[in-house]
């Protein structure tokens, strides 16, 4: 079993009170809380601290904690013959780790406890999202084993997607979750959506978004143009006289909604130039300079007017 | 065989206070109070208290708040529509980031 320093990952002292635990505790959870941080590491560390705040907030698993001496975080614990007798809950000389360790202490048993909830981050592609999948989510449960202690079992749990899920729903999947004991009811299970990026889609909420490039003589005359959608090809009439940055929404051809409908697809008109260009190209271009009388740059020419 | 999860927003699937609190760790107090606040919110027409399973995901979060920072009933409240807010304004930043070339 690893050793953890639960009372470096709180910063404080190993004498520190009930209150200065309390006190760092909720100083670290308002920087690494998920609900409210947006650091990249915030999860990682917010289980870590809260791991360590588990234990030291106890005063039985604390003490438990204490006994085990004093150790550096990574460093191999093997508790005496002495600590087992008092305060472990599980199989001799069975391997966990030491959360799971101190998490046995205080269930004694007897009263009914409600099966852990989980929740689960989950990916899928845009396709699987729009056409409804199922996904494997893998997670490890607790329940009675025949000698009547606690162990953890892995397990897989299967859940159908259906097609109307957008990025970061969560979806609910009740009774999924751990075992109860002791006769309670079981947990439930989260699962948390997020969708991976599209090479070619982006994606807010329903809609999703194309960048399309057309060459200048494209957006000034028009053009008819094919697309990629989510289901095949379409063909989009562009109208003379396009802008770059200009969206032309392609009604219901998102992400479909739950139920009826779907989003739609924007696809945003980017103008671009071509980095070479022949002779004949470049001779073009400068007839097109000198006989043109479009001045693209009319309102910033004179005192400014206010509307 | 695989499982359904629930609609996060269908009324026919809906659940009942009772579920409500076993599964979010809310007392009934704290969820009657941040539902006359307006944080929680009931399946329309119906009576007695059902919840969309979309609630279910708010009361848990309102419920860590409470745990990990000590908040009461108001401060529950108060870190929920914050953070709703939050959520509308990165949508309205995803959907300008969506429209950007990359």
């Amino acid at each position: 079993m690893n050793y953890v320093d639960y009372y470096a990952a709180l910063e404080v002292e190993r004498g520190a009170t009930a209150e200065e635990i309390r006190k760092a505790y909720r100083r670290l959870a308002r920087r690494y809380h998920p609900d409210v941080s947006k650091e990249a590491d915030a999860e990682e560390r917010f289980k870590a601290i809260s791991e360590a705040n588990e234990t030291l907030s106890d005063p039985e698993k604390r003490e438990a904690y204490d006994q085990l001496g004093r150790h550096r975080t990574g460093e191999s614990v093997q508790p005496s013959a002495e600590w087992d007798s008092r305060f472990w809950q599980g199989a001799p000389g069975e391997d966990i780790d030491l959360a799971e360790l101190l998490e046995r202490i205080g269930f004694h048993g007897g009263a009914p406890r409600r099966g852990q909830d989980f929740e689960i981050a989950t990916s899928l592609s845009l396709e699987d999202a729009a056409t409804g999948t199922e996904v494997s989510v893998e997670f490890s449960v607790q329940e009675l084993g025949d000698d009547g202690r606690v162990q953890r079992r892995p397990h897989t749990a299967r859940v159908r997607v259906p097609k109307g899920i957008s990025d970061g729903e969560r979806l609910r999947v009740p009774g999924k979750g751990g075992p109860g004991l002791g006769g309670g009811k079981p947990g439930d299970l989260y699962i948390d959506i997020r969708l991976a990026r599209h090479p070619r889609f982006e994606v807010a909420g329903h809609d999703l978004y194309l960048q399309v490039p057309l060459a200048p003589w494209e957006a000034v005359l028009g053009a008819e143009i094919e697309l990629p959608t989510l289901d095949g090809r379409l063909k989009l009439t562009v109208k003379p006289g396009a802008r770059g940055g200009q969206k032309l929404r392609l009604s219901g051809k998102g992400l479909p909604r739950r139920g009826e409908g779907a989003g739609d697809l924007y696809a945003v008109l980017q103008i671009v130039t071509p980095s070479v260009i022949s002779e004949k190209e470049k001779q073009l271009f400068e007839e097109l300079a000198a006989s043109s009388s479009f001045d693209p740059r009319a309102h910033l020419t004179g005192e400014p007017s206010h509307v | 065989m695989s499982d359904l999860p629930l609609n996060p927003s269908s009324p026919e699937e809906a659940i009942d206070l009772d579920d409500l609190i076993a599964s979010t760790g809310l007392v009934q107090a704290e969820v009657i109070e941040l539902v006359e606040l307006g944080v929680l919110e009931t399946c329309d027409g119906r009576t007695g208290f059902l919840f969309y399973s979309r609630t279910v995901v708010q009361a848990r979060r309102a419920a860590r708040l409470r745990d990990d920072f000590g908040l009461n009933t108001p401060g529950m409240a108060l870190a929920l529509t914050y953070l709703e807010r939050i959520e509308q304004l990165e949508h309205r930043l995803r959907v300008l980031e969506a429209s950007q070339p990359r």
